[in-house]
């Protein structure tokens, strides 16, 4: 009993701090998105803000290009990790140089290789330049907009280039874990290499692909400065939209503000519960 | 039924010393159960995955109904393999696990359901389809499993130490059960064990494999009457290797002239026979008897070891305990050496 008292008082100041700072700004930012903030005359709280961002199309906009940004880029990084990782357990020479290269990028930052994503794909950057060159295209402002532009490429390739090392690490230890016997004894009872992947390799590696994919997913649909760097001005993703209403000049568009922030991170709370939830089942909690 | 002929099948992993497996013929016949024993480490599961198409051999040929398989994938060759630890696919129920072979030939769900049933009532398992293996004792586990490899009706089943980690019970029973399996089915069998007395219980046939080499092939009486060599006796529990010349069927050796069966080779050799062949004899007027000193009194419950010394050579003996009562140790007595227990080897 003493004990346990004991380290309870001993987290208790990093547990303050921690509790005060999200805990606080998110019960501010809860107040504010229900209209409730007395430096500018809102003191009767209500659901104006919420109502508002609801009946508005460009949220609704917002929203779904998140979802796509997200959706996208997440079932593109389990196919391409899931085949690199099938690629990297068969590699015996090389291996561990090999695995290292694939995971380096995860080292760097999204904002390095969102500017490495401009310096490439833009309509000015290298691919553009090369194509001019290689006279594919007439002038490097031909080349087809993969950044800034409506379908969220730029985003969608940046996220993949991260996101694969990180899928794959995840998948790869899962499928080094289990070894090569179960698919044996699949193929010993008839099935063919594709029947081994799918109906036992795929189901065994499944819970650690799900979770990994909706970690991902949570990240691209709340991330604010990759959207905010390589999206198009419109219409923009839910988190650059929130950010552009709580730079606006009119103090006003703050409850708005907060109330996008709430519905994200109302999302993702419940895509955290999702990943527990996983989690728990995976290790027969 | 499918007769089996492995034919000087090698096996060297990359980076080993040695040869896995080297130069190994054996013939299954077809419709019997054949036992490859070894020690751990000796290229048995090796062998049997090569069968399964699960490893490459690097060297020599598998027939099945001498038709070469080696180009065949796993899938096509018919041979199913029952690993050591189970493997039930962890995400399946118990139905779905025996039933597996069939989807994966596209059987009908009704079809997968009923044969599934049968299956489950024949390994003993009735009523349990809707269990996840978690929820499986070992020994039942290892039922579903051989279950599963079953309901395809394999022309070759492969068992990989099919009763290590049972309790002597449950051991027992899933010999029985193997074996009236395989007597009703009668696919061709080769079981991969470590355990002399699984191999002798089981086996229609014992292969010896020591150090990736086949040492000796014929009924399981053969390893304990006429071992081809000493580790073969040692690895069935011979103790008792006498050097000595044989000429016209008498080996002269330490323990005096001792008579042999026919057939046994002459020139200088060592005679082996069984610890449990040797008797306490009650005169000395017969022949292949000797006298000997106890120099060492072991209970071992259901015999008693003795180690005895006789013209300055030890011999090794399991008596009934009740033969061995009144022995003490320093004590004279007579041992007889039975003709039919001897053997004379290099």
């Amino acid at each position: 009993m003493y004990r346990h008292l004991k380290i309870t008082l001993m987290l208790l100041p990093a547990l303050a701090v921690l509790g005060g700072l999200f805990l606080g700004g998110l019960f501010l930012g809860l107040m504010r998105s229900f209209n409730y903030m007395p430096v500018i005359g809102l003191t009767r709280p209500s659901m104006d803000a919420y109502l508002a961002i609801f009946s508005d199309r460009e949220f609704y906009r917002s929203f779904l290009l998140s979802i796509h940004i997200s959706f996208t880029s997440t079932l593109i990084s389990c196919v391409l990790a899931v085949g690199a990782a099938l690629l990297l357990r068969r590699l015996h020479l090389g291996r561990t140089v090999i695995t290292f290269l694939f995971q380096l990028n995860l080292t760097v930052p999204h904002l390095v290789g969102a500017i490495g994503i401009l310096y490439l794909f833009s309509q000015s950057g290298v691919f553009a330049r090369l194509a001019a060159e290689m006279d594919l295209i007439s002038r490097p402002a031909e080349f087809p907009a993969l950044v800034f532009d409506p379908y969220a490429i730029g985003i969608i390739l940046q996220y993949v280039w991260k996101e694969v090392p990180f899928i794959g690490v995840i998948v790869l230890a899962n499928m080094q874990t289990m070894g090569h016997d179960y698919e044996a004894v699949a193929r010993s009872l008839g099935a063919t290499r594709w029947q081994g992947f799918r109906y036992v390799l795929l189901p065994l590696i499944w819970p650690g692909l799900l979770s990994a994919s909706v970690i991902v997913f949570a990240f691209a649909f709340g991330a604010y400065e990759i959207p905010a760097l390589l999206g198009a001005h419109y219409p923009a993703a839910l988190p650059v939209l929130a950010h552009r209403k709580y730079t606006d000049v009119d103090l006003a568009a703050r409850p708005e503000a907060m109330a996008l922030a709430i519905v994200i991170a109302v999302l993702s709370a419940v895509m955290l519960a999702i990943y527990i939830r996983i989690s728990r089942r995976r290790n027969g909690c | 039924m499918t007769r089996v002929v492995l034919d000087q099948l090698c096996k060297t992993y990359s980076g080993a010393h040695g040869a896995a497996v080297s130069q190994l013929d054996l013939t299954l016949d077809s419709g019997t159960m054949t036992a490859l024993l070894g020690p751990s480490g000796c290229g048995k599961t090796t062998t049997m995955k090569m069968i399964a198409g699960l490893l490459d051999p690097t060297g020599g040929d598998i027939r099945f109904d001498d038709r070469s398989i080696l180009r065949d994938a796993p899938e096509a060759r018919g041979a199913v393999m029952v690993f050591q630890d189970h493997l039930l696919f962890p995400y399946l129920t118990v139905a779905g696990n025996v039933g597996f072979g069939l989807k994966m030939r596209s059987v009908a769900p009704d079809e997968i359901a009923h044969r599934v049933g049968e299956m489950l009532e024949k390994v003993q398992l009735p009523g349990l389809g809707q269990r996840m293996p978690g929820a499986l004792s070992g020994g039942q586990q290892r039922r579903v499993a051989l279950a599963r490899a079953l309901i395809i009706k394999p022309d070759v089943l492969l068992l990989d130490e099919p009763l290590s980690n049972l309790d002597a019970h449950l051991r027992m029973d899933m010999r029985d059960l193997i074996r009236s399996l395989q007597a009703e089915t009668g696919i061709t069998t080769l079981v991969v064990t470590h355990d002399q007395e699984d191999a002798v219980v089981l086996a229609d046939r014992v292969a010896l494999m020591l150090d990736g080499q086949l040492r000796q092939v014929g009924p399981p009486r053969m390893f304990f009457r006429r071992p081809v060599d000493e580790a073969t006796a040692r690895f069935f529990g011979g103790r008792n290797f006498i050097p000595g010349t044989c000429r016209c069927g008498v080996f002269d050796c330490a323990l005096g002239p001792l008579q042999l069966p026919q057939g046994a080779r002459t020139g200088p050799g060592r005679v082996t026979f069984r610890p449990e062949a040797l008797r306490l004899a009650a005169s000395g007027n017969g022949r292949n008897t000797v006298r000997a000193t106890v120099t060492e009194i072991t209970y071992l419950g259901t015999q008693t070891r003795l180690r005895l010394m006789s013209n300055g050579t030890e011999v090794e003996a399991l008596v009934p305990p009740t033969d061995a009562d009144g022995l003490k140790h320093g004590a004279q007595t007579l041992i007889h050496l039975p003709v039919p227990a001897l053997w004379v080897i290099d």
